[in-house]
């Protein structure tokens, strides 16, 4: 599968210098959701308004400085897609053309923000929504979310998380909008390709950007993208897009890695066996054989 | 030509709205609000007024959308009642920290549990500390002049502060009355298109709006508070200019004081109609009260309120609300601003119905420092 063939980046260097989120700031060493916005913003450029929603990136600017050359607006955790609604109108009356672009975490996207994200996903509101995903409530310190995978600690569930993380990508096709996709800034062409192509959609697009975070998860900060990559080359987390109600993987990992090099990467996953993690090899295993059955592509069937 | 119509509270709100040119409609269904926001969308799909209908999914989404579109330098608009006046809450402290002229309508309903359709003021003054504005009306054309109003004197650069305004559920919401709608271009003058200082959501000039602030805090608290002191001038000289064209006068406080006055009570809302009948009634018996309306309820108009009762040898102050565990909410804040002691009557909670014979009976009730609850 060529999936290198229809896409406008293809390597590196085609990624744009400029920047619109600089230097100074103060997210933790190693974040990824920081690098996720760094990028998307590489691609989206000057004419773009970002809305955030309570979380890590709240604490970029700091009055009465702020690392963003782009209009920046929070307002709480739980609206940031009535934001997106409501901003998207009041561009259309003042006339001002821009990207709008919701960057909000998973705990305030799949928990608390599904309400309002599923507000302007129905109204088909024409914003792209990054979900910066660190898999818990991380700025809080690292607390379960319904994103948080099965098995993992935190600090809310001490001995592992019983049940299996919310499938976001799935909730948001049953809603219809035009894309969808899921991707992770180890893999920064894959990305930057679905950030454009969500920009050019006309309607809603939602990325669910996997963001590995050294703080709540355990790893040295300067092993984040290393623990990206191994979370999508054990097929733990898989890049694909969904367009018009059609799942395409978009990175296939040639020789899929155990499952044991990503999780005992992390301090979160420290107390599974070796059991443990047999069953979870297991588990993936029977996801991409089925996925590989169907030609990494297939209908949703919604 | 201005014209004359019997119309409800709802539909003077929604007039209002229409009147100051309002282009961002936010909107979620609650009675007895929602005649407001029903009116306003048969307009829009008429084409009488050129505005964008957004229906949210919660009060929450609600004022979140009103907050993000008049970061963008849209004059906005909603109304909501009781609970979802309550969703709203986390939002009311945003948008008033933004310093955001947004304009609310509160059609004022009790709070569950249990539930009550009917009118009480206790959720309206839930968000007294919430740093905007609060306007109380007491019938159908002061709806619809306080709303315009309200935009001149929110979007003000010394006050740059939300204004709620509150009428009484159905008791206005629902009731007709003849109501004078000013000309288009009459309300045109009064109210300039919405050209903010600070349009801050424009890629042209970006800024980031929102963020964390460490020490700075309580700078930016006595900035919000130093806007609402600053609200009490510009309410009454907008006001007097509103006076001046429509002929309709308005202020902090409404008194209905003659002189000889010796018993006051102090009121707001729509039940000052009946209560000023009262006093007409018992005055034409010889007995000197009078009745003082609150209009505004932030800013809290301490001055006003010393200046009208100072020669007033017992007053009593009516509450259409309850704070358990501490008393009538109007009572306790007519008490600290006056410093000498008034009789606190709990009423008309859930709509309960008032009426002449219990005004009187509080009016011979008064001089005693107690909370008494008239059922």
């Amino acid at each position: 599968m060529d999936i290198l063939k229809n896409m406008a980046l293809k390597k590196l260097t085609d990624i744009p210098m400029e920047d619109f989120l600089v230097g100074g700031h103060v997210a933790c060493q190693g974040c990824s959701a920081s690098l996720g916005l760094r990028l998307a913003l590489k691609v989206l450029g000057k004419d773009t308004i970002v809305i955030n929603g309570s979380g890590c990136m709240t604490l970029l600017p700091v009055y009465p400085t702020t690392p963003l050359r782009v209009p920046w607006i929070h307002l709480a955790i739980e609206n940031t897609g009535a934001a997106g609604t409501a901003l998207y109108y009041a561009l259309r009356r003042k006339n001002i053309k821009a990207n709008i672009l919701g960057y909000a975490g998973d705990g305030a996207t799949y928990d608390i923000g599904i309400q309002s994200l599923s507000g302007a996903a129905e109204k088909n509101i024409d914003m792209i929504y990054i979900c910066y995903n660190n898999q818990s409530f991380g700025n809080t310190g690292h607390q379960r979310a319904s994103s948080t995978p099965r098995a993992s600690y935190t600090s809310t569930t001490p001995s592992g998380k019983v049940e299996a993380a919310k499938d976001m990508p799935i909730i948001m096709a049953a809603h219809r909008i035009p894309y969808i996709a899921t991707a992770c800034p180890s893999y920064p062409i894959d990305f930057l390709n679905k950030v454009k192509k969500a920009a050019e959609v006309k309607g809603m697009a939602f990325i669910d950007l996997l963001t590995p975070c050294p703080v709540g998860w355990g790893f040295d900060p300067a092993e984040g993208i290393n623990i990206g990559r191994l979370a999508v080359r054990t097929g733990m987390w898989k890049l694909y897009e969904i367009e018009n109600g059609r799942v395409n993987v978009t990175y296939v990992p040639k020789k899929r890695k155990r499952v044991s090099e990503y999780l005992r990467a992390q301090a979160r996953f420290s107390h599974l066996s070796d059991e443990d993690i047999g069953a979870m090899q297991a588990e993936v295993d029977e996801e991409w054989d089925e996925l590989e059955e169907r030609g990494y592509g297939y209908e949703l069937g919604i | 030509m201005n014209t004359r119509r019997m119309i409800t509270g709802n539909g003077a709100a929604a007039w209002g709205a229409r009147l100051s040119r309002a282009e961002i409609i936010p909107n979620f269904p609650i009675t007895p609000q929602t005649g407001i926001i029903e009116e306003i969308a048969s307009w829009i799909a008429s084409g009488e007024m050129d505005a964008d209908f957004l229906p949210m999914e919660s009060e929450h989404s609600v004022m979140s959308a009103l907050a993000a579109a008049s970061s963008a330098g849209v004059r906005v608009f909603s109304a909501t009642s009781s609970q979802g006046l309550m969703l709203m809450t986390e939002m009311m402290f945003v948008t008033s920290g933004l310093r955001l002229p947004v304009i609310l309508v509160n059609v004022s309903r009790g709070l569950s549990a249990p539930i009550t359709l009917w009118s009480d003021h206790n959720d309206a003054l839930v968000q007294r500390d919430s740093g905007w504005l609060q306007i109380f009306c007491s019938n159908n054309q002061e709806v619809l002049d306080s709303v315009v109003m309200g935009y001149r004197i929110a979007e003000n650069s010394e006050v740059l502060l939300p204004m709620m305004i509150n009428l009484d559920g159905f008791t206005l919401s629902a009731t007709r009355e003849p109501v004078e709608i000013p000309d288009q271009d009459e309300i045109d003058d009064f109210l300039p298109a919405y050209d903010p200082e600070h349009t801050i959501l424009d890629p042209k000039e970006p800024m980031s709006v929102g963020g964390v602030v460490f020490d700075e805090y309580m700078y930016f608290r006595s900035q919000q508070r130093m806007a609402m002191c600053n609200s009490n001038g510009v309410i009454k000289d907008v006001c007097a200019e509103w006076e001046k064209m429509t002929g309709r006068r308005y202020g902090l406080v409404e008194p209905y004081l003659p002189e000889d006055a010796e018993r006051a009570l102090v009121i707001c809302g729509s039940e000052s109609a009946i209560l000023r009948y009262t006093v007409d009634k018992l005055r034409k018996d010889g007995e000197k009260v009078g009745m003082l309306r609150l209009r505004a309820m932030r800013p809290f108009p301490c001055e006003e309120i010393i200046d009208a009762l100072s020669d007033v040898e017992e007053i009593g102050v009516i509450d259409q609300d309850i704070s358990p565990g501490s008393g009538g909410i109007i009572a306790t804040e007519v008490k600290a601003c006056l410093g000498r002691s008034v009789t606190s009557f709990i009423a008309g909670l859930g709509g309960r119905r008032i009426g002449v014979e219990k005004y009187e009976q509080m009016f011979k009730r008064l001089g005693r420092d107690v909370e008494e609850w008239i059922f």
